[in-house]
């Protein structure tokens, strides 16, 4: 939770092994990493257990890089795929019951600003779509009501994955998987519709196969997510064993769902827009200048 | 044996899109490396896979050969490399990396 947090203990460092030396030394903590830098400092995430190929890991190793304050940050899951990636990066995680993740973040979120006050205490709800559209709907839906101030991300796979392919609630309609063999037969929830009634400050739908596009997604929601409510980030993040999608061609399926149906969105609110301009300086959500009349001078 | 990801230098200094490593599900496996083209007369550094975390989805090869359309990575068996860039082998800079080919399966 702070610099000093990833450090060597007197006398231990040469005893430490290489990775935690790396991360000590090369890690972004208390730097300003980008996308545009990976591959050339030393990643909080680790090595993990998910399936080769994953577009979900790949989504949470953007994820994490785009954190705004990594040393500051906690994340928050629950049963499912991503936790097992999550759980390996070198900063906080608390791993909720299943579904009662956003009902932790929330009292997180609320203990942090008890204890540090204006400091600001990141806390990201990272969870899979039965985490957070079915097990968990009801916290999910109730900490944005109440506008918790922490950012929640689906990651959104449309299947519960880890548990065999079951549908969930956001399988599309017609989806035949190994454990619904006749196909689901109601339509994907619209989760993205119901964020907005619930007042989340800011909504948007990202695919992984536009890195800065994830980056600055994950960064606006972070920061909005601070002073003024609750954020929401749908991925989708293709199960590729569970939907049978050479690994080679995930990307290419990512690329595919994306000019299909899970185009980029993006809903931010008026508040937020105004905090994200005058705090931190974005300049694309200032009043564009009236186009020039032709003719006029 | 397995396959992982082998990235030709040649290919890959002429161009350094560095998209591979944008791209790879796996933290710390395509790495940079600014000196690793330079020293063989090309302008820009190369990307490099740390064979000991490849996973051999084949993602970096759709994305070299599809989206960057460089051609620069192919699907190897892992002792059909003579050498290869191992973890244990790579040093951090300030902007770069460093690595130390070694043998991939003796080490």
């Amino acid at each position: 939770m702070s610099l000093d947090y990833v450090k060597f203990s007197n006398g231990f460092e040469k005893f430490m092994p290489k990775e935690y030396r790396d991360m000590v030394e090369h890690g972004p903590f208390g730097k300003k990493v980008s996308v545009s830098q990976m591959g050339s400092f030393k990643e909080v995430l680790e090595e993990h257990p998910m399936c080769a190929g994953c577009a979900m890991t790949l989504f949470i190793r953007l994820a994490i890089i785009a954190f705004p304050n990594p040393e500051d940050t906690i994340t928050v899951g629950t049963a499912g795929c991503g936790r097992l990636a999550i759980s390996q990066a070198a900063i906080p995680f608390v791993y909720g019951n299943y579904g009662d993740q956003n009902g932790v973040a929330s009292g997180l979120s609320r203990g942090l600003r008890l204890r540090f006050g204006d400091k600001p205490k990141d806390v990201v709800v990272m969870a899979g779509d039965g985490g957070t559209a079915d097990i968990g709907f009801q916290q999910v839906l109730h900490s944005w009501f109440r506008k918790e101030r922490f950012t929640t991300i689906m990651l959104d796979n449309e299947v519960y994955g880890n548990t065999g392919g079951q549908e969930s609630g956001m399988t599309n309609r017609g989806a035949v998987l190994k454990m619904a063999p006749l196909g689901k037969k109601f339509e994907k929830m619209d989760m993205l519709q119901m964020a907005k009634v619930a007042g989340c400050a800011y909504v948007a739908t990202v695919v992984p196969n536009n890195p800065r596009r994830v980056e600055s997604v994950i960064k606006k929601a972070v920061l909005i997510a601070r002073e003024v409510g609750s954020t929401y980030i749908q991925a989708y993040t293709s199960c590729n064993i569970e939907y049978a999608i050479p690994t080679d061609k995930v990307m290419e399926d990512a690329k595919t769902v994306e000019n299909d149906r899970y185009q980029f969105t993006e809903y931010v609110s008026e508040e937020a827009k105004q905090y994200l301009t005058e705090r931190y300086g974005y300049k694309e959500f200032l009043a564009k200048p009236a186009a020039a009349i032709p003719g006029k001078a | 044996m397995y396959l992982v990801a082998d990235i030709s230098v040649e290919i890959c200094a002429a161009k350094s899109c560095k998209l591979c490593t944008q791209y790879c599900p796996e933290a710390n496996t395509i790495q940079y490396s600014d000196e690793m083209g330079k020293d063989r007369g090309f302008k820009y550094g190369s990307a490099y896979v740390a064979v000991d975390r490849c996973k051999g989805c084949a993602q970096c090869v759709w994305v070299c050969d599809n989206m960057a359309k460089n051609n620069a990575i192919k699907m190897i068996m892992i002792d059909q490399l003579p050498m290869a860039a191992l973890t244990d082998n790579i040093t951090y800079g300030e902007k770069s990396t460093t690595a130390v080919l070694a043998s991939p399966v003796v080490g």
